[in-house]
Parts: structure tokens; C-alpha cells; sequence
């Protein structure tokens, strides 16, 4: 049953965390009480000519302050409204929305983050280690000014890897992860379609199996409350998914990575 | 105002206690979006359903447009057999009629899933969908006025539920079939279906949706399905629901002016859970402003339909 509630949030705080990140800070009290790491809301935007409300997954969960927040990249007229907002100003939110993360597992893993793809991980970071399971960090970027802050990570041991070496590993995170990969780890991933297929790939030839991987995915999205069906990805038993309802957060082994597309990043 | 006021009789023992009813794959089989306030609505149309499970069509299945949205679902449903066992008994619990969105590629098709949900508790009538854009079958009968007719006739005889049928827009002769159909037997007529389009992605250069083309809904379609619905009403005896891009209460209006004796809600309530109830608040407070007494004085022309309650 979902707990989502529909909601008029205000605007506290809006940021500039790295290059090509905005980050809104809501006032939404019940909102943080319900959200969970991996989920998301539907966002109303205002923008002439648009219609659908915007998914966004949530960037940071503060209960006792009563706060949630919202990181995005101006892509479209619906995050270019977002990024018109100022404090003070209200936002129309629908959610929680979607499943989120397992967290219950007895290992401390590793999160692999690629691109905006890092939004998720704040929250469930603080959770994994609010659990005694302080998880490995893994975040990767074109460029080290692109990058969310290894302070967002409290007690997680962050590592970064970006493409032009300005920061951290040179090259992918996907190889960054190769070096501290082991069997039987338990991975967290959130980044573009190629980025989450290589993941994949690589965890067959490091003895991780899919089962004990967890993705959070991005596709198109109509209504977000499970009704539309619009925003399916390929199961791989057969039929597909909706990432609202039965995702966004998937089992690697629920997906049919040969059939799946990427509606943004290819 | 009472409630009676809004109230409408379908026919066929089909009576809502409002006249806002939610559009077919929009609202799945009611055990979703929560947020929407059933208090206020008259019925549930569901989602389109087959003879036997359909996965749908690959994603990408939607597309944003300019104040519209595109969609290429594809039918995904879990078949009658489903529909039947686990959805409609937990239906006749509820104080709100559900409509049965009733998909096929073949006359015989149409008829066995209208066959195995007549008379079965929790199932309120039919809605024939002869008009979905987005798939290979199917749209057929709904383009041509003989098919329209052999289908609604041959689902006629098979049931004894309200038989609603749902126009497609994409058709030069609206009129001549909307006659058709209600000439074999259709207690009423949903109008419109959604209007085909497409769009391409300029910078990867290939369509927007996997099935190229989709749906268009949504307030860009309003006008157009206003037209269509003054056309229709005034050429059936039957009653006419309105669908296309109603997001407020004002739209609603424009529609029963225009002769529609019910509305469906479709693509608002994926982004306003409250539009429902504003709609619905909206009818009344019109009804009381104009010293209405029910619904029959809303047209603005001589209503051809007798069946207001």
C-alpha cells in the first residue's frame, strides 16, 4: 500500500552543490518521516506547455528537521523551472513513491554512483551506516568539478573516478570498481543505462551474482503511482517491470539487460 | 444541492451518483492511485482487457508533448480469466460501479470476454474499446461503421450489462458511425479515444516511441474532442460520456454544454489526485448558480437523451 501523500512543500534552501547539480531543500515534515532511500516524488512543475509531473528521487531524508531534498540537472523546461525556484517559494509534491532500497543484508557493501546518478546514495548511505553496515563509496564524473562532496558520505569510505583524472581514479567507475571488487559483495548502483550494463558485466567476471546486486533506474514516467504503465523496463521473466511500483530500486537478476533501453543517456 | 442532483442514469441499470468517471488506463483496476477522493466519483472505467494476458509494447511507451502526452501502452493486462477471479470480487465490495474496458483483435474475441464478465458480481457494464491506436489489431472496428456495428452487436447479444462503446477520433465520418453503433445496440458512447500522433527526437534522430507512433491526450486534444462530442450528441439518442483533456471544472462544462450526459477524467489525474472532486464541486456549484435541478438542463441545446435521472 503506498504511503504517498500529496503535498505543498517550501522552498528553505536552494544550492549548487557541484557543476551541473542544483539541489532544492524542502520543508515537507511528513514527507521525511515516510521517505525511505531510494524513493522518489512526483514533482509539479508550472512550465508553459508542460503537463506531467517530474520524478525526482530523493537526495536527502531529515526527519527531525522535517526536510527532504531534490538534486537535478537542468535538462528540459521542467527542471529549468526547478531551477527558478527560491526560497520561500512552493513546491506541489506527490510521494513517497516506488519501493527504495533493501538495506537488511549483513555485509557492508558498495555503492557505485555514475553522473546525477549519485542523488540517490546520500540517504541510503546514512541508513547502511546508521545500521552498523558503513558501505564503500564508489562515485564517478566526467570531471572532479562535477562530483557531489565526499562529505554527503558520512562514515562511508568514499573513493571517486573521473574521466579526465582531475580527481581520484582516471577512468570509469565501473573500473574503479573493479579494484575493490570481491565475490559475494552486495552492490548498490545508480547511474546511466551503459554505465549500470557494464556493472553487469563486470560482476559475472568478479564472482558477484546478480541477486546481490540492487539498481535504482530512470526511465520516463507518467504518473508514477503505478496507473500508466508507461514507464516499464524488461523483465527478465518475461513481460516488464513498472519503476514506479515494482522499482525503482530492482534486483539485478529482475531485469532483462538485453532488452533494456535507456530513454536518456544513448 | 443534494446528490441527487448530480446523479445520471446511464441505462441499463447503469445510475452514477456523479458524473465524472475516470478514463480507461488511467486509474489500472482501481486498486491504485489513492489519493483521488472516490467519494465524489460516479464510476471506474478500467484498464483496456483481452481474452488472454498481454505484456504491451516495449518502452520507451510515453512521450511529453506541448500540453498533451503520448502513449503507446500496448494493452498490457492481465487477461479476463484475472479480471474475473481476483479484481471483480474485491469490486462488488465497493459503493462505486466499475466499467470493464474490454479489448480484442477479433469479433469472436470481443464477444467471449464480454460472455465470461456478463452477469458477474462487481462487474457494473462494458466499455468497448474498437478505438485503441497502439496496436496491430483492434482500431479497425472502430474506423469503419459496418465493423463498428458487427462488433457492438455481436457484444450486444452476448451480455446483458450497459455497453458502452469508446470512439476514435482518427475517422472523417464520426457521425455515421457513432449511428451505427448505437443503431446495434450501445446503451451510450464514450467520445474520444486518443488522436495518433508522434514525435522524433531531433539530436538521436529516431522516434520518440519504441511503437514509433502513440496516443495523444491530454488538454492539447480538448477542442478537438469537444467538436466531436457536439457532433456526437446530437446525432444519437443514446447517452454521450466526453472524454479528452478535461483538467478542470470549467472543461467539464464545455462538455455537458455541449450534450455530454457524463465525463471521463484521463490524463489529470496523473499529475492532480484533486481534479475528481474539483470537478465534481465545480458541476455543483454551476448547477446551483444557474438554478439547475439536475443535470438535464446543462445542454445547450435541446437534449435528444431522456435518460437523466
Amino acid at each position: 500500500m503506498s504511503t504517498a501523500v500529496l503535498a505543498q512543500a517550501t522552498v528553505l534552501a536552494h544550492t549548487r552543490p557541484m557543476e551541473g547539480g542544483e539541489e532544492l531543500v524542502l520543508a515537507h515534515p511528513e514527507g521525511a518521516r515516510r521517505a525511505r532511500p531510494g524513493q522518489f516524488f512526483q514533482i509539479g512543475v508550472d512550465a508553459k506547455g508542460t503537463l506531467l509531473r517530474r520524478p525526482y528521487s530523493i537526495a536527502a531524508i531529515d526527519p527531525g528537521r522535517g526536510r527532504l531534498s531534490f538534486l537535478f540537472s537542468v535538462v528540459g523546461q521542467g527542471s529549468a523551472w526547478l531551477s527558478g525556484l527560491s526560497n520561500g517559494q512552493a513546491v506541489d509534491l506527490i510521494g513517497p513513491l516506488g519501493n527504495g532500497f533493501v538495506i537488511d543484508g549483513g555485509t557492508s557493501p558498495v555503492c557505485v554512483a555514475g553522473g546525477l546518478g549519485v542523488a540517490v546514495f546520500p540517504p541510503l548511505v546514512d541508513a547502511l551506516v546508521r545500521a552498523g553496515r558503513p558501505p564503500i563509496v564508489l562515485q564517478g564524473a566526467r570531471t572532479g568539478s562535477r562530483l557531489l562532496p565526499d562529505d554527503r558520505f558520512a562514515g562511508a569510505s568514499v573513493q571517486v573516478a573521473t574521466d579526465d583524472g582531475s580527481r581520484g581514479w582516471r577512468g570509469s567507475v565501473v573500473s574503479l570498481l573493479r579494484t575493490v571488487a570481491a565475490p559475494s559483495q552486495e552492490w548498490f548502483v545508480c547511474g546511466p543505462t551503459p554505465m549500470l550494463r557494464a556493472v553487469i558485466r563486470l560482476a559475472g567476471s568478479v564472482g558477484v551474482s546478480l541477486d546481490r546486486i540492487q539498481v535504482a533506474l530512470e526511465t520516463p514516467m507518467g504518473c508514477g503511482m503505478g496507473t500508466c504503465l508507461g514507464c516499464v523496463v524488461p523483465a527478465a521473466a518475461g513481460g516488464y517491470l513498472l519503476t514506479c511500483q515494482e522499482g525503482p530500486c530492482l534486483r539485478a537478476d529482475q531485469v532483462a539487460w538485453d532488452r533494456i533501453t535507456d530513454a536518456f543517456h544513448e | 444541492m443534494s446528490e441527487r442532483t448530480l446523479s445520471v442514469d446511464l441505462g441499463r441499470g447503469l445510475r452514477l451518483r456523479t458524473p465524472v468517471l475516470v478514463a480507461s488506463g488511467t486509474f489500472a483496476y482501481g486498486f491504485d492511485a489513492p489519493l483521488i477522493d472516490r467519494a465524489r466519483l460516479g464510476a471506474i472505467v478500467t484498464k483496456g482487457t483481452t481474452l488472454r494476458a498481454r505484456d504491451g509494447n516495449p518502452p520507451t511507451r510515453i512521450a511529453e508533448t506541448p500540453s498533451g502526452m503520448l502513449n503507446a501502452i500496448g494493452l498490457q493486462n492481465p487477461g479476463v480469466a484475472v479480471v474475473r477471479r481476483e479484481y471483480a470480487p474485491r469490486w462488488a465490495q465497493w459503493d462505486l460501479p466499475v466499467i470493464v474496458n474490454v479489448a480484442g483483435d477479433r469479433v469472436d474475441d470481443y464477444v467471449e470476454v464480454a460472455r465470461r464478465l456478463d452477469g458477474v458480481p462487481g462487474v457494473a457494464g462494458l466499455e468497448l474499446n474498437i478505438s485503441c491506436p497502439n496496436v496491430a489489431a483492434g482500431l479497425q472496428f472502430g474506423l469503419d461503421a459496418r465493423l463498428a456495428a458487427e462488433v457492438t452487436g455481436a457484444v450486444r447479444r452476448a451480455t446483458a450489462l450497459h455497453l458502452m462503446v469508446k470512439l476514435t477520433p482518427n475517422v472523417t465520418n464520426l457521425a455515421a458511425i457513432a449511428s451505427a453503433i448505437a443503431d446495434a445496440g450501445a446503451d451510450s458512447l464514450s467520445a474520444v479515444n486518443t488522436f495518433v500522433g508522434m514525435a522524433i527526437d531531433v539530436r538521436r534522430r529516431r522516434p520518440v516511441l519504441a511503437n514509433v507512433t502513440g496516443g495523444l491526450s491530454g488538454p492539447a486534444i480538448r477542442p478537438l474532442a469537444l467538436r466531436a462530442v457536439w457532433e456526437v450528441a446530437a446525432t444519437v439518442r443514446i447517452p454521450v460520456i466526453g472524454i479528452g483533456g478535461i483538467a478542470s471544472a470549467s472543461d467539464a462544462l464545455e462538455f455537458l454544454l455541449a450534450g455530454a450526459a457524463a465525463v471521463q477524467l484521463g490524463t489529470v489525474n496523473y499529475v492532480n489526485p484533486r481534479a475528481v472532486a474539483e470537478v465534481v464541486e465545480g458541476i455543483e456549484q454551476y448547477a446551483a448558480d444557474h438554478g439547475f435541478a439536475d443535470l438535464s438542463a446543462f445542454p445547450l441545446r435541446p437534449s435528444v437523451v431522456p435518460s437523466h435521472a
